[in-house]
């Protein structure tokens, strides 16, 4: 779709206030035969109903719930049809209704969108959304060719059966038409595996200098290892309920002011040129000279149309004037440090073609005007494909409940999974966070959600 | 009567935790369907593309890889011939491809721009120079001339690729 009718840009709204009142996290490891997927399901949910503060105790809360939705994103790599059954059954939750999502890398967003559509419906007033994904039955040179079976089979698997190279043709023509230098592409890299070092559940950590990022091993050009997510396993798990329901288990719910969702083609090739969509912080003059020089077309090969749909929707359903101002934190999808400058675009952080600037600026990093991946991201902490749009949120929610330190300060978390508190940790927690947002993104941006979270 | 146990084991890879090697020897008929057309034509050196001839719709772009129906009107549209010369869009060496891939690792990965078509058809460079999973050649803006796996053809879109005019 190329022009839009009136139907088309429908702002979405909830027929009721939808909340997010706990979350829960495994650690995220490459290999995991300690546990099987069922194990972990247990583990994240557990930690939701019962580390959380919640003012009831997990049998009460048990029987709170109406409706559970299930986020895995491929079949082949857990090896198991209708997984979200044997899950279900393992939790308990039989004989309640429930669903399983799946679009791809934004799995874990659409997941909980349909949570929050139930909720926000009247249809349920307390539903688990939990997601996982088991990327170790197999190598990871045959995990990359299922991933690549998420391109277009006919016309595009075949040509290196490799996400990295589908996206290493997207960054080749954005950094030749917006001149992007190599080294602002690997301080994403940088940022994202440092904050992972912070957190007791990452799977990837390391402080990397900008020279590690661009002399390390190549995937295919121009990105780097360390530029690409991980694989991982591993699961989260996010509590949604309605206004009455989220009071009754916590004093600090989370309102989910925001989520939507947007689209484009499977094929990068196949995304037809039209009028740039624009957010409500930016005019036509915003754009007066971004046709010059290379830049011939839009969204063309370096911009997601899914990211900019679905931040239209949900900046307008939130009343979000300016991201830049009205968030105070955001977890995007970094499964590449070059979709990442686009998404910086994509979400209105910089007008496109000026995204390098969010990370030269500093606004991404801690303390900065946006902090961006505390978590780690995809890059450092983990990409249990199925978990991890749930994961953003989970960690969102507990930056706006003031409760980060809780979760990543205390030594005996890390214990837990078998690790040391780094002596040199520090504090994420962001002061005051307020409002938060987070991407969750599928393919060459195929699928996309934005959330949107704030203090209620 | 008793029934045998089975004799074909799991192997182990790990006593503890226990992990099995699950092993997978099965195929795919896969269907092209109405894009079988496509692959038959690059057997004759044609690269076959789609246009929508419905007077009422507004979009008139080529489309390759094709489509059989219009994405704008539904309806069939028309096979036509691709230009079989073009340019680069943009480029990648794939330095660590998945496990199917059956070309070599380094093999140059390209986006194809062709006049009149309003997609970038993503394939590969089949000439490159410098050593073997050396330096990249390819250039954004390079103009290439399309070259057909004729002789022995692996029936999927490998079959194209591109060389430096
Ligand atoms: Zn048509």
């Amino acid at each position: 779709m190329i022009r839009f009718g009136p139907g088309n840009l429908r702002i979405p709204r909830f027929e009721r206030p939808v909340y997010i009142v706990a979350g829960g996290l495994t650690d995220y490891r490459k290999r995991y035969p300690e546990k099987n997927t069922c194990q972990l399901c247990v583990e994240a949910l557990r930690m939701a109903v019962e580390e959380n503060d919640l003012k009831v105790e997990p049998e009460v809360f048990r029987r709170m719930v109406n409706w559970c939705v299930y986020s895995q994103f491929a079949d082949h790599f857990g090896d198991q049809l209708l997984a979200a059954a044997k899950v279900h059954d393992y939790l308990g939750f039989d004989p309640l209704g429930n669903i399983e999502v799946k679009t791809g890398g934004a799995t874990g967003g659409s997941a909980v969108l349909a949570a929050a559509q139930a909720v926000a419906s009247g249809y349920a007033s307390c539903v688990p959304v939990i997601g996982w994904e088991r990327m170790d039955e197999v190598s990871t040179k045959v995990g990359n060719s299922y991933i690549a079976s998420a391109a277009c089979k006919d016309f595009e698997s075949e040509l290196g059966w490799m996400y990295a190279s589908y996206y290493a043709l997207m960054a080749q023509r954005y950094q030749f038409e917006n001149n992007v230098p190599r080294e602002t592409l690997a301080r994403i890299a940088c940022k994202n595996h440092d904050y992972a070092r912070y957190s007791p559940y990452s799977q990837n950590p390391g402080q990397y200098t900008i020279d590690d990022i661009l002399n390390n091993e190549i995937v295919s050009h121009p990105l780097s290892y360390l530029e690409c997510c991980v694989m991982s396993v591993g699961a989260a798990v996010l509590i949604v309920a309605d206004e009455e329901t989220a009071f009754k288990l916590t004093d600090h719910p989370v309102r989910l002011s925001a989520i939507c969702g947007g689209t484009h083609t499977l094929r990068t090739a196949d995304r037809r040129h039209m009028p740039i969509l624009l957010l409500p912080h930016e005019s036509q003059e915003t754009y007066r000279h971004y046709f010059e020089g290379e830049r011939r077309d839009w969204p063309g090969f370096s911009s997601f149309l899914a990211s900019r749909m679905a931040a239209y929707l949900a900046y307008n359903m939130a009343g979000i004037k300016n991201p830049l101002d009205d968030f105070d934190l955001l977890e995007t999808h970094d499964a590449f440090t070059i979709s990442d400058v686009q998404t910086y675009e994509d979400i209105g952080l910089r007008p496109y073609g000026k995204g390098r600037e969010f990370i030269e600026s500093g606004d991404a990093y801690f303390e900065g005007r946006l902090p961006t991946n505390l978590s780690g991201g995809l890059i450092g902490t983990m990409h249990a494909v199925g978990a991890t749009g749930i994961f953003q949120l989970v960690e969102i929610l507990w930056q706006i409940q003031n409760q980060w330190d809780k979760f990543h300060a205390d030594p005996k978390r890390w214990e837990r999974y078998g690790k040391t508190k780094p002596a040199d940790f520090r504090s994420l927690q962001v002061k005051n966070a307020r409002r938060g947002c987070a991407i969750s993104h599928a393919g060459t941006g195929s699928h996309v959600t934005c959330a949107i979270m704030e203090k209620a | 009567m008793a029934i045998d146990w089975p004799t074909t084991p799991l192997d182990v890879i790990n006593r503890d935790p226990l992990v099995v090697r699950n092993p997978k020897t099965w195929s795919h008929h896969h269907s092209y369907g109405g894009w079988g057309k496509f692959f038959l034509g690059l057997r004759e050196r044609k690269i076959l593309a789609t246009r929508c001839t419905n007077a009422a719709c507004a979009e008139k772009r080529m489309w390759l890889p094709p489509r059989c129906q219009c994405p704008d009107c539904w309806r069939d549209m028309e096979w036509v011939e691709a230009p079989r010369e073009g340019r680069i869009f943009t480029w990648s060496v794939v330095k660590y491809p998945g496990e199917l891939f059956k070309l070599p690792a380094g093999t140059p990965l390209i986006s194809v721009e062709l006049d009149g078509v309003c997609t970038k058809l993503m394939s590969w460079l089949k000439q490159a120079d410098g050593d073997a999973g050396g330096s990249p050649t390819p250039k954004i803006g390079l103009r290439v001339r399309a070259v057909f796996n004729t002789d022995r053809p692996t029936n999927t879109i490998l079959d194209l690729a591109w060389v430096p005019l």
